[in-house]
């Protein structure tokens, strides 16, 4: 074998290594867990071979992140994702950005859950561990990159790039010395796009939300094993609420991460890879909130069972969706094809197979539910909320999945619109919001409606006059805002306020039960904030010039302008322009100033300035991304949606001077330039001799001229003019910045006239931008609402907590 | 009938109608062909740009139009007016797919998306003994 030098082979092997211990660890794991069911003396086994597996997965970690810190290009996942001069923070969090790494995590926080879960289980421990062990299975074959036969199985992290499949004949891997090559000189370095503080967050977020759906489907799977129908619920609950909370708290990151950098122009776009992660949020939360109504009337099985298991089966599915490659024309994230699609639906299929089996065998042995459900009963109501959540989540899931429809069933459906989504989902969300609003009031069995109305008739009429008061005010009605919307935003406020009446009013103000209060009064100010910021969003930018051809109201999109620098234009009720651009690291920006002028003073003051810049990015192309200028009732957000790449990379004020414009002027007469506006005040005798050598001058006088801008400030210039061997010569100021040359010329003592002279560089008609501005009014509502949300779900899972342990004594 | 049972009838529905008003609502991807047998009505269609045939962008006469040719699966070539900006990586993508309606000889597209090159293809490896990156 050739000696390569340089190369660390041995590190690679060590984490193929680990990979394989890691897989073998885990089948025997589950193997023994799954018999330890019936005899106990495999439990001693099984969590030994558990917790090798888990020292097997951290030692995979590690070992790349010894590659990584250590700079070994050599390996290809190195290479690919990391580089010697990122920040730190990027080159620990670019260890997910890769398929493998991202596997890994998944790996990881399985193991994180599943090693609690042995300590906490209790008797729910083999059949839990026997499922946990079994994902762990199977995460680990997407790492181990063998061939078996003609098959590859899984992707290996360990891999040189010297053994990759596209190098392989290339004569350079022959080469003893090829680590010397320039391309081993540096790693690739993370996606410039995704060099920002939200990619060490929102992956690990998510993917904990993604791992944690193992559990309450874990231990679905152990109720029905065990033919214990009821009891997995009580132990099951904090866990499906802690779900609940990572899931969507990793969603809304994503949200936030797009609003702020990225050019979607929004913080939800419909992407399908957003959505595969919402689907599977939607009937978690569905299914948490019929085990608590399961709970309390024991009604309602089959669908908490329903729901829970298409939980993590769907998580399976969009795992499949966006690492198969085929969403590849339709998002946005999409990943290419690591040639894995058959074990990711193998994965897929194997637990739906799980899950539907047990199911169906296990049917018959269902208990029988007591009497049905009366209309005006909390548990009915709550039933109704969880089956539109269902519904929504099918609704997107079904849309999302087209891409795959058309490769089964040979049809071309394009991807669905977002005002398409918007329709159904807006329905759906009428119908949550105001289930959440009622839900709380309504008793379980059985409500005394006069009771109830009275309770409910605060908010209800509070959240009404709140909306039609502000519809009128803001002329929401006047905006493209539908009846639809109208109603929405009713439903939204009315489940923030119905809510807080319960917990000031019903609770008391005690913090103890409030987690849901609070949490649903967060989700309705998240509702909320989205429904306005985007329903009432005005674009300002709006371009008054061009032909539009009206082949419908889609084809008037006239949301960009242009602008040449130092343009000004009005945008709503700013002035704005576009000053010029510099460079930054990777990053061009764009210098933005908006201004207010006073309708009284006329004056022109500066209100801000923002800086949207490009980002340079030879690999994934030039990405535009946003600044945002935030108050507290709305957003003013501005992108590049096009610049000239040719004058990107040239910074430097050019153009030339044009033409001198002279005239003849007395003290206090005033010039008008392109740019500026120029004050003479007269002559001075005072020159400065010595620093313009003008020692031998026979005469020398100096021009005192105010240069003034925009704002009214203002340069002052002493253009010099000066005989010398009697032949009159000028020494012109010139201010680089500005562009501007001014020369004095001619003295008429006899007049009090002199001439004044200037030239200067007009605007470059290089220099261009197409912007757009967008107002996303009471947007921070949406960022508010999320963390209430995310406070409240917290609450309700230490109150499970508390409550499960309290029971178990 | 139980309630529960209304219910169901109700949920299977509603599941019904999101079937078929997503599939009506859907566009759908088609060559140029279709699109212009069919004026007024909206298709997705993919195509390569033609580059011979070069592209008008000209902001300051109107930032919201961009001209272009292009030729879709079929073969066959039409000019393309796009009502938005020039996407920033036109010359790079390997395919776009346009959405929009046809009229009389022109293809008038509200909206395109870009195919750029896979982020992971390394395929184009390059000659590590040049490049170093």
């Amino acid at each position: 074998m050739t000696e390569y030098i340089g190369e660390h082979y041995l590190v690679g092997r060590i984490g193929h290594l680990f990979v394989t211990l890691s897989f073998g660890a885990a089948l025997l794991s589950a193997w023994f867990f799954f018999s330890s069911v019936h005899d106990d003396r495999f439990k001693k086994w099984a969590r030994i071979t558990w917790f090798v597996q888990v020292a097997a997965v951290l030692g995979t970690i590690g070992t790349i992140f010894y590659m990584i810190l250590n700079q070994m290009y050599e390996y290809q996942y190195v290479w690919q994702h990391s580089n010697s001069v990122m920040p730190l923070k990027y080159i620990f969090a670019c260890f997910w950005e890769g398929q493998e790494g991202s596997f890994l995590l998944w790996s990881f926080w399985n193991v994180v859950l599943g090693s609690v879960l042995i300590r906490y289980a209790k008797e729910w421990e083999p059949y839990i561990m026997s499922v946990f062990a079994l994902v762990q299975v199977f995460l680990a074959s997407m790492l181990l990159g063998i061939l078996i036969g003609d098959y590859r199985w899984g992707s290996s992290p360990f891999m040189l790039v010297r053994e990759m499949q596209e190098n392989l004949d290339m004569p350079w891997t022959k080469m003893k010395d090829y680590m010397s090559l320039p391309l081993f000189k540096d790693g690739r370095g993370l996606n410039p796009l995704l060099q920002n503080y939200w990619m060490t967050i929102h992956p690990p977020t998510l993917f904990l939300g993604f791992a944690s759906t193992l559990v309450p489907f874990a231990y679905v799977i152990a109720g029905l094993w065990r033919k214990k129908f009821s009891e997995w619920i009580v132990p099951a609950l904090p866990w499906t609420f802690f779900s609940v909370m990572v899931l969507g708290t990793g969603i809304l990151m994503g949200g936030a991460w797009a609003y702020e950098s990225l050019s979607f122009g929004g913080f939800w776009a419909w992407d399908p890879v957003e959505n595969a992660s919402l689907v599977p949020w939607l009937t978690l939360t569905a299914g948490g909130h019929v085990m608590l109504i399961h709970k309390s009337r024991k009604t309602s099985l089959g669908l908490a069972f329903v729901l829970i298991l298409s939980t993590f089966i769907l998580v399976l599915y969009s795992t499949f969706l966006t690492r198969s490659g085929v969403l590849g024309e339709s998002s946005v994230h999409a990943f290419t094809d690591l040639g894995m699609s058959g074990q990711l639906l193998l994965f897929l299929f194997a637990f739906m197979l799980l899950a539907v089996a047990l199911f169906s065998v296990r049917i018959k042995d269902f208990p029988k539910e007591p009497a049905a459900d009366k209309i005006y009963s909390r548990e009915f109501w709550m039933f109704l909320g969880a089956l539109a959540l269902a519904l929504s989540s099918f609704h997107i899931g079904f849309t999302t999945s087209f891409p795959v429809i058309n490769k089964i069933f040979g049809t071309s459906f394009a991807k669905l619109e977002v005002r398409d989504y918007n329709k159904w989902q807006t329905a759906f969300a009428i119908l949550i919001t105001f289930l959440i609003s009622v839900g709380q009031y309504f008793r379980y069995v059985d409500t005394d409606m006069k009771a109830f109305r009275r309770k409910m008739a605060r908010s209800f009429f509070l959240s009404l006059a709140i909306t039609l008061t502000a519809s009128f005010f803001f002329g929401w009605l006047t905006f493209s805002i539908t009846v639809f919307y109208t109603i929405l935003l009713f439903t939204c406020t009315f489940a923030v306020l119905a809510n807080l009446d319960y917990f000031i009013r019903v609770l008391k103000g005690k913090l103890d039960h409030a987690g849901p209060s609070i949490a649903h009064i967060g989700f309705g100010m998240l509702l909320l904030g989205a429904v306005i910021s985007t329903g009432t969003s005005k674009v300002i930018s709006v371009n008054y010039k061009g032909s539009v051809e009206m082949l419908g109201s889609d084809y008037s999109d006239a949301e960009n302008i242009m602008m040449t620098r130092n343009d000004t234009l009005r945008m709503g009720d700013y002035l704005v322009c576009y000053k010029g651009k510099f460079k930054e690291g990777i990053n061009i920006k764009f210098e933005i100033e908006y201004m207010k002028k006073d309708s009284l003073t006329g004056s022109i003051t500066k209100e801000f300035t923002l800086y949207p810049f490009i980002q340079l990015n030879e690999r994934m192309g030039n990405a535009a991304e946003p600044d945002t200028r935030h108050f507290l009732h709305k957003d003013i957000y501005t992108h590049i949606k096009y610049a000239e790449i040719n004058s990107l990379t040239d910074t430097t004020r050019s153009g030339n001077y044009g033409e001198p414009h002279s005239n003849s002027v007395l003290p206090g007469d005033t010039l008008f330039s392109y740019n500026w506006i120029l004050i003479y005040d007269g002559l001075v005798k005072e020159v400065d001799t010595a620093r313009y050598h003008l020692g031998k001058a026979e005469l020398a006088v100096a021009a005192r001229i105010r240069v003034f801008d925009f704002y009214k400030n203002d340069t002052i210039v002493f253009p010099i003019y000066y005989i010398q061997d009697g032949i009159p010569q000028v020494i012109e100021a010139v201010m680089p910045e500005m562009g501007l040359k001014v020369a004095l010329w001619k003295i008429d003592p006899e007049t009090g006239k002199v001439d004044i002279s200037f030239v200067e560089k007009k605007t470059d008609k290089n220099d261009w931008i197409v912007m757009k501005a967008v107002i996303f009014p009471g947007i921070n509502l949406l960022w508010v609402g999320c963390i209430i949300m995310i406070i409240g779900t917290v609450m309700a899972v230490r109150k499970r907590l508390r409550t499960t342990h309290g029971k178990n004594g | 009938m139980k309630l529960t049972q209304i219910l169901v009838i109700a949920i299977i529905a509603v599941a019904i109608g999101i079937i078929f008003s997503t599939l009506t609502d859907a566009g759908t991807y088609d060559v140029f062909n279709t699109a212009f047998s069919n004026e007024g009505k909206e298709y997705h269609v993919v195509g390569k740009f033609n580059k011979e045939k070069g592209s008008i962008y000209d902001p300051e006469k109107d930032p919201n139009r961009f001209t272009f040719f292009m030729v879709d699966s079929m073969g066959t070539e039409k000019c393309v007016v796009l009502h938005k900006e020039k996407p920033a990586d036109f010359e790079h993508a390997e395919k776009v797919v346009i959405i929009g309606k046809a009229k009389d000889d022109t293809f008038h597209a509200r909206d395109i998306l870009m195919k750029c090159p896979s982020k992971y293809n390394d395929a184009q490896a390059k000659d590590p003994t040049t490049t170093s990156r």
